[in-house]
């Protein structure tokens, strides 16, 4: 774990809201090797997106911040926004859900690559240009001297989401986040993204963490996998030892999860398995588990005490006083 | 690709915005700033408005029109004379009064107009489209490029200056204004899937109107409204400082400034308040409008 | 044909495009939405369409609620041809046919409470008195599983996206509809939100007895609530059959490619290697002949100059291609079944 890419620890981000205090995210620790992809689970409001804007110091000036996210040793969260910005972009760099509004619609794509290019290297324009054209060719762009000359509203969902892409990677980044990066594709775009990611990322020894609602995303692309619930990890792991054959999934907000996604196998008109309940009220936790309230299983010491994110098998930790047996939530 | 397509746009679970960042103290001092920004031009619309209609009912007021030569260029603080007379006599203060009686009748009158005429039309040409929309639009171009000044004052020329001919010449601006925003709203809300939702549901057209379009486009018709107000008071006033609105000797503040333009060195209070009264006027209805707009947000 | 006359919904040759407008009104071409599609739901029965951005599926929802008028087909529902129709006789003809949208909180007016957002179908249609509609609402929100006494009166900016939803669908569900068409009605909401909505639809299919018109772009999601299975690519149709059927046994290129492109639930397991080539072509300039043959490994020279028409190979199951897949399991069927013992 000493080499170890990114390495964040007990990860606490809080905002003050009038009365109270919402605390996006809850003591998160995770680590990432160099080359390696780690995938983000979680739904709306689980602090997903806080956590890694924290990383990349996006959040605003007010957000309490606290904890500790070491890029190969050096302490990222509390530095001055003129050396994060020479962190962004040459080593970390980070795509967008909707390329439509990280795009500027009144730029021509290729310039907006090539001004990537020369905010962190003192290259000519021309080559810059000759450079962008070139990422435009690494991310599969069909065309790409045509596309550079191209405004983004005359690109297809897709081909907006590569020239994020290259302009992520114009200073050759070692971590790449991809927020939600393929959400709002088609599925077969998505497909072609994804292999897209994990060839570059092989090409370029680069680490990838991709934040994600879709756990069967994180199962097919990623090494190592965090459930986010309320701001905090309910469940982490290998992703062979969460998924498929030999997987066993434990924390019951994970189960539920895996359920509720519709699945090839299942047969037509069966009912999901269903949780009840809301995203709980971030400015009003319940004092346990604070999946508690909308769990099958849940018991009073759930409701009473919130469990510790404990290692209890090898590489695999998960916060639950009575997970499930054998990856099967009982009566499933 | 080289035209916009009609995309369907997957949408998948967006996660809400960050939250406001501000601390409960912040929070009260943001409450309590959007309070004030809306009471105090409110508070002095009514003032206003009370002042100019109801006081003079109440107290007995000097004429506003009639003056004793023998008292005039009064300075202010004179007795029976708050603010002082002008060099016929006349009391200022009356004239200040009955002046923005006059201008309050005139642009609320302007601005009912508008709404009513070039809302209605705006909001057909928008929902109907069909032939409908380009013949209203060319209607409300063609008054728009009409100089609304030049109309007054050939109107006075022609008729006798009065104040309904202020009225319709100024109209002829209002109409149009409001035409145009009422179908670039209704334009934008029809596209809107509670639109088809509606029509889904059997409601028929009039209704529709009525009950979906009308109360969604109400907010920004009701900031546009107040904007206008300024704009037409303003308008009046300068149309009776030309003497082509208001005939003297009735009161206004457009002649009260002229009159008072003559004597600008020696008595420049004459000029001042009804040039200052028109000034805060104008800008409590844009700062009233402002508030409201930030109070209703982008609904 | 008797199979037409006991069908729900029958659509024939629907055509709809669009003029696109460039700037000045000049007209740039013609975008060819839906190009001649043709199918039945059958009473009770649940069908599927899956397609992609600019498969034409939202398109083809709209030009059979006739909300625009489709350029040409037709249209039959519970026996009437709905593109003749107009006017009153247009909406009693479609009282029985409803719709949920994608997105719940532009399709619910944001100036009206719940209460009335669900009571304006009864209104229009003048069902009951104002007591009996004011319990109809409630009875209706209790089905979707809110209490009225607490939601009845909320704006829906007041509401969750599950929440909201289930008030579009009691609005949908007032009038007691035969068929109710969903485009994309879960896509917008989180996972755990969509489990519930997914599960009230098939509770109210059960208790009310209604056909559904799934549209989604999510293969697995379709499959779960779908007894048969479309598939649309560029305004036409690939297949159409038994979801098992079109899952297990694909026929045509372009299912086989979707159902590729699924990430699986098996990590590190054999990923697509096979991901679809290229961009989709543009629905103003569609391909000659068969319109998925510019991406389609299995394309010759006829697929260019002949489009293919739909045939029925199995039981049920139709496809429109000059060389369909034949019936041994791919490495993405085989795995499924994998995981299914």
């Amino acid at each position: 774990m000493t080499d170890a890419l990114l390495q964040v620890e007990d990860l606490r981000v809080s905002f003050a809201v009038g009365r109270g205090e919402i605390r996006a995210v809850d003591g998160v620790s995770f680590s990432v090797s160099p080359g390696a992809t780690l995938a983000i689970i979680g739904e709306s409001g689980s602090g997903k997106t806080v956590c890694c804007r924290a990383i990349m110091g996006l959040l605003p000036a007010r957000a309490a911040i606290s904890g500790s996210a070491r890029l190969r040793g050096g302490e990222l969260i509390g530095l001055p926004e003129a050396e994060l910005r020479m962190h962004r972009g040459s080593d970390i760099a980070m795509v967008f859900q909707d390329p439509a509004r990280s795009l500027n619609p009144t730029m021509r794509a290729g310039a907006q690559i090539a001004e990537a290019i020369r905010t962190h290297r003192q290259v000519s324009k021309r080559e810059a240009q000759a450079q962008a054209v070139e990422l435009l060719r690494m991310v599969r762009m069909p065309l790409p001297e045509r596309r550079f000359h191209e405004y983004p509203h005359q690109l297809s969902g897709g081909m907006r989401q590569r020239v994020m892409i290259a302009i992520a990677l114009a200073c050759r980044p070692k971590l790449l986040i991809a927020d939600e990066a393929t959400t709002a594709l088609d599925v077969t775009t998505q497909a072609q993204i994804m292999e897209l990611l994990l060839d570059l990322q092989q090409q370029m020894d680069m680490a990838l963490i991709m934040i994600s609602h879709d756990l069967g995303l994180a199962a097919s692309y990623a090494d190592e996998v965090v459930v986010l619930y309320a701001g905090k990890i309910v469940e982490q792991a290998a992703a062979v030892q969460l998924f498929g054959t030999s997987g066993a999934v434990r924390m019951r907000y994970t189960r539920a999860l895996l359920d509720a996604i519709p699945h090839l196998e299942r047969p037509a008109h069966a009912l999901l398995p269903v949780v009840g309940g809301r995203p709980p009220d971030p400015t009003a936790l319940p004092p346990g588990c604070a999946f508690a309230p909308r769990c099958s299983h849940a018991a009073d010491d759930c409701l009473a005490k919130a469990p510790a994110l404990l290692e209890h098998a090898a590489g695999h930790r998960w916060a639950c006083w009575h997970p499930c047996e054998n990856g099967t939530g009982s009566g499933n | 690709m080289a035209a916009p397509l009609p995309e369907v746009t997957i949408a998948s679970a967006v996660p809400p915005p960050l939250p406001d960042l501000v601390n409960a103290r912040q929070l009260r001092a943001q409450q309590l700033g959007r309070a004030l920004r809306f009471w105090i031009p409110a508070g002095f619309l009514i003032l206003m408005l009370f002042m100019c209609f109801v006081y003079p009912r109440i107290v007995s007021l000097p004429s506003p029109t009639n003056g004793n030569i023998i008292q005039a260029s009064e300075p202010p603080f004179s007795p029976g004379h708050w603010l002082g007379t002008d060099q016929i006599g006349v009391d200022i203060f009356s004239q200040l009064l009955y002046g923005g009686q006059v201008a309050f009748e005139i642009a609320t009158s302007v601005t009912i107009i508008g709404i009513v005429i070039g809302g209605t039309l705006g909001v057909v040409a928008g929902y109907f489209g069909g032939w409908l929309d380009p013949v209203i639009s060319r209607v409300l171009d063609m008054l728009l490029a009409f100089p609304a000044l030049v109309l007054a004052l050939v109107l006075a020329e022609a008729l006798g200056p009065s104040e309904l001919h202020v009225i319709w010449a100024l109209s002829a601006f209002s109409i149009p204004g409001f035409g145009r925003l009422a179908r670039g709203a209704t334009l934008t809300v029809r596209g809107l899937p509670f639109m088809t939702a509606a029509r889904l549901s059997g409601t028929r057209r009039w209704r529709v109107i009525a009950r979906h379009i009308v109360p969604n486009i109400l907010p920004g018709i009701v900031t546009f409204s107040l904007l206008g107000y300024g704009i037409t008071m303003i308008l009046e006033g300068a149309l009776d400082y030309l003497g082509y609105g208001i005939p003297a000797p009735e009161a206004s503040w457009g002649s009260m400034i002229a009159s008072g333009q003559l004597v600008l060195s020696a008595q420049p209070e004459y000029v001042l308040i009804p040039s200052i009264t028109l000034l805060i006027t104008v800008a409590s209805l844009n700062l009233l409008s402002d508030a409201l707009r930030e109070r209703w947000g982008t609904r | 044909m008797s199979e037409q006359a006991q069908a729900l919904l029958s659509a024939r040759d629907v055509v709809q495009e669009f003029v696109v407008r460039q700037a000045g009104g000049v007209r740039g071409g013609v975008v060819h939405a839906v190009s001649g599609v043709s199918f039945d739901v059958m009473p009770g029965e649940t069908l599927g369409v899956v397609g992609e951005t600019g498969s034409g599926k939202s398109t083809l929802a709209q030009a059979i609620l006739q909300a625009p008028r489709p350029k040409s087909g037709s249209v039959i529902f519970r026996g009437t041809d709905l593109t003749k129709l107009r006017g009153r006789k247009l909406l009693r003809a479609r009282r029985h046919l409803q719709f949920v949208f994608q997105d719940p909180f532009s399709s619910l007016d944001p100036k009206w409470r719940v209460r009335s957002i669900i009571e304006e179908p009864l209104i229009a249609y003048r069902t009951g008195d104002r007591a009996a509609r004011r319990k109809r609402v409630d009875e209706l929100l209790d089905l979707v599983g809110l209490d009225p006494a607490r939601y009845a009166r909320r704006h829906p900016r007041e509401l969750s996206g599950g929440q909201a939803q289930r008030v579009a669908i009691a609005r949908a569900v007032a009038l007691e509809p035969s068929l109710i068409i969903c485009d994309e009605a879960v896509s917008s909401l989180d996972v755990l939100i969509q489990a519930q909505v997914l599960n009230l639809f098939e509770r109210l299919r059960g208790e009310l007895g209604l056909s559904y018109l799934f549209i989604a772009h999510d293969l697995a999601l379709v499959k779960q609530v779908s007894d048969r299975v479309a598939v649309m690519y560029l305004g036409k149709l690939c297949e159409v059959g038994p979801g098992e059927s079109v899952y297990q046994q694909p026929l045509h290129p372009y299912t086989q490619l979707l159902l590729d492109s699924i990430p699986s639930t098996e990590p590190g397991a054999a990923r697509a290697s096979v991901t679809i080539k290229g961009e989709p072509p543009s629905p103003i300039h569609p391909p000659s002949g068969c319109r998925f043959r510019t991406r389609c490994p299995r394309a010759a020279d006829i697929c260019a100059s002949e489009a293919p028409p739909m045939r029925e190979l199995a039981s049920g199951h139709m496809v429109a291609c000059h060389f369909p897949l034949a019936a041994p399991a791919t490495p993405a069927t085989s795995l499924m079944k994998e995981a299914a013992q």
